[in-house]
């Protein structure tokens, strides 16, 4: 993608560019941002979202992550998914006020309608449906809905812009085995199409005209022992090319990093219950917890360097991710400065009712929000993008059908 | 029964230890205690523990996987995940049509215990990176799912033909509804908010807690979505189950998990090409 990218500009700007202002340049050609700065991104969002229950700075976090989605999202499927994330952020805030509706309590002093009450039977003892509803109610629901709403669309703003598969190249090594099965999952997920047209062309060519469930099951069986059959090939092409070479690592710091993790766990478990139960002292609950997690995960990431891998064209963490991820720490960060200074305005009262306020410091958390939609390099599309290289025999014919090349950017991506 | 992948003791420890405090991510609506700052508490609480679960998930993955998958193990699970991610999408939309289940356990049945925890947490792992369905919930259903893998795999070993899908069938049923379960108990606190009748109650004895729930989880889906779950499931396991497992067990004979791999130490082209690829023995099927 890197070199692919750096061709791209090279065609756009000046016909040679000295190697340090090319990379200079990197920021501004188009090229697939580090998955993992667009995440830290979104989840400085998410943090920001959560400290606050007034409903403007949430819509207006809404808005930047849909402008920075739709200026900076690429072509790939999962680019489009963010309609899906903002559908399920309307049902969730839809689903909260409805349920206050149903099955409020009826608090509040400005009563918009009487409903008419239905008392359920005694195995739901207590509780009735309907009644007065108050707007306080209505919008105390609302409030807390659309918090909730907006941490989901700005995790979904990460799901369109990251590429996932290049994610799963970046976790631990300790956790290398089951990200590899996962990329195996995507890779092969699209061949059983393929292999369900040819099993049911097969079944057609036999004369097999049966339909319904028989033949359902004619076809699912033949796709199974397909994939099986696939599956011991893939083994034995992995196998061929070196997979699970690993290093030799001492038994005494095997031990170590599984009583690391073993110990770390406890510590989570003691950690948990200290948060559940408010008779133990404060520093069995949270600060248990996290000691706990960082010990495990110091097992897991130690047990992790017995992998050897290496990578192909690995994703380098530059100076524009740095920004990006930036700007999503320093969201939260503003947002909880926000609430130390001002927490009434972030927590509007419901009763009383008010009329919800901005502040300057949530415009500014708003403006660091939306930032990257400038500062992030364009996506690289497919309509733009440089026509690989076709290696040509002499007759003329290409080495490569169009269909197989799609599917190898496919999974260099 | 061929096991794909052996837990070993201190994995298995493990995977207890961290059961155990992903238990407590799922049910601590009933347990959180009230407090005077309580309302900053339960707000709180949810998202600690949303945060929580994804780093035990990933360490009970690494731990299963730390002693090397072997290859054909590893090209299996990958392969059935596809096939699951593959399922997901036709139930999807219609309600409580779930085609996920069956194949997770049935294949847990045969691959044991510890490749069923796998194959359901990359099942739904790669289904929601397909259909980019990534979100807090997906650590969650993964560790459901991954759970009823495991339990497919702990099923008395010695049953066969008949009994064997009846004992599936049935787990099979209990799962979908245990899966929904767990599921709305997850979603509980998060769909509808403090302050209805339905919605727990920080500090309630636990007695009350599971009331308001059960009503709740019986108004919103258990006639539905679990049921219907759970009928699919019951009839694609009694259906199909048969002809999955024979296919299933013809794989895991020919891939040879148990076999041991040996390396020849006499010198020269004693060894045929074709065995000295890494699988180490001819597969028997």
């Amino acid at each position: 993608m890197t070199d692919q990218a750096t061709a791209d500009g090279v065609g756009r700007q000046a016909p040679v560019t000295p190697p340090d202002s090319r990379s200079a340049l990197a920021g501004r050609l188009p090229r697939a941002l580090h998955p993992g700065a667009w995440w830290l991104w979104a989840l400085g969002l998410a943090t920001a979202a959560s400290h606050t229950t007034n409903p403007l700075p949430l819509a207006l976090l809404i808005a930047a992550a849909a402008l920075v989605v739709v200026r900076r999202r690429g072509d790939a499927p999962w680019a489009f998914a963010f309609r899906m994330y903002l559908i399920l952020g309307a049902v969730i805030v839809a689903m909260r006020v409805v349920f206050r509706l149903v099955f409020g309590g009826g608090q509040g002093d400005h009563v918009l309608l009487h409903l008419p009450e239905i008392p359920l039977p005694a195995w739901a003892a207590g509780i009735r449906l309907f009644g007065p509803v108050a707007a306080e109610q209505l919008l105390g629901g609302f409030y807390d809905g659309l918090r909730l709403a907006t941490m989901l669309i700005c995790l979904g703003a990460a799901n369109a812009l990251a590429n996932p598969k290049r994610l799963l190249k970046a976790v631990p090594g300790a956790l290398y085995a089951v990200s590899t099965a996962v990329v195996v999952a995507l890779s092969v997920a699209p061949q059983l199409v393929e292999s369900v047209l040819r099993v049911r062309r097969a079944r057609r060519l036999r004369g097999a005209a049966r339909q319904g469930l028989r033949a359902l099951r004619g076809i699912a069986l033949p796709v199974l022992a397909d994939a099986l059959d696939r599956s011991l090939a893939l083994a034995a092409a992995m196998d061929s090319r070196g997979y699970g070479r690993t290093a030799a690592i001492p038994a005494g710091q095997r031990a170590l990093t599984g009583g690391l993790v073993l110990a770390g766990l406890v510590g989570v478990c003691v950690g948990t219950y200290g948060l559940l139960d408010a008779t133990v002292p404060g520093y069995l609950g949270l600060p248990m917890l996290i000691v706990g997690l960082a010990t495990a995960v110091a097992g897991m990431l130690l047990a992790g360097r017995q992998v050897r891998r290496s990578r192909y064209r690995p994703d380098r963490w530059r100076i524009t991710e740095v920004v990006v991820a930036g700007c999503g720490v320093a969201t939260a960060v503003v947002m909880a400065v926000a609430g130390s200074v001002d927490p009434v305005r972030l927590y509007p009262p419901v009763s009383p009712l008010t009329w919800p306020e901005l502040t300057p410091l949530m415009l500014l958390v708003v403006a660091v929000a939306v930032a990257p939609a400038w500062l992030a390099p364009p996506p690289t599309l497919a309509a733009h993008r440089t026509p690989r290289p076709v290696l040509t025999a002499p007759n003329g014919t290409t080495r490569s059908s169009p269909k197989r090349d799609t599917s190898e950017s496919e999974a260099q991506r | 029964m061929t096991t794909a992948l052996r837990i070993a003791p201190r994995t298995a420890v493990v995977l207890v230890l961290a059961s155990v405090a992903a238990l407590a991510t799922f049910s601590w609506p009933f347990f959180v205690p009230a407090q005077p700052e309580s309302m900053a508490r339960t707000t709180e609480a949810p998202l600690v523990f949303i945060a929580v679960l994804p780093i035990l998930l990933a360490l009970v993955l690494a731990e299963l996987s730390s002693g090397g998958i072997d290859s054909k193990a590893l090209a299996m699970l990958g392969v059935l995940a596809a096939v699951n991610a593959a399922l997901r999408p036709l139930g999807a939309g219609t309600a409580g049509i779930e085609t996920v289940f069956f194949l997770l356990v049935l294949a847990g049945r045969v691959f044991g215990p510890g490749f069923g925890f796998l194959l359901g947490a990359t099942s739904l792992f790669a289904s929601a990176l397909l259909t980019a369905g990534v979100g807090p919930w997906l650590p969650f259903q993964m560790l459901a799912a991954a759970w009823i893998g495991l339990g497919a795999g702990l099923l008395p070993a010695r049953l066969r033909g008949r009994a064997e899908i009846a004992v599936l069938a049935g787990y099979g049923a209990l799962a979908a509804y245990g899966y929904g379960l767990l599921m709305n108990l997850w979603f509980w606190p998060f769909s509808i908010g403090a302050d209805t009748q339905l919605s727990y109650v920080a500090g309630a004895p636990v007695l009350d807690n599971l009331h308001r729930f059960a009503v709740f989880t019986a108004v919103t889906s258990t006639f539905g979505w679990d049921t219907g779950r759970a009928i699919t499931t019951v009839m694609a396991i009694v259906l199909v189950g048969p002809a999955v497992l024979a296919a299933l067990r013809r794989a895991a004979r020919r891939a040879a998990f148990d076999a041991p791999v040996t390396f020849a130490t006499t010198p020269g082209p004693a060894i045929p090409p074709g065995q000295a690829s890494g699988l180490g023995v001819r597969p028997p099927g």
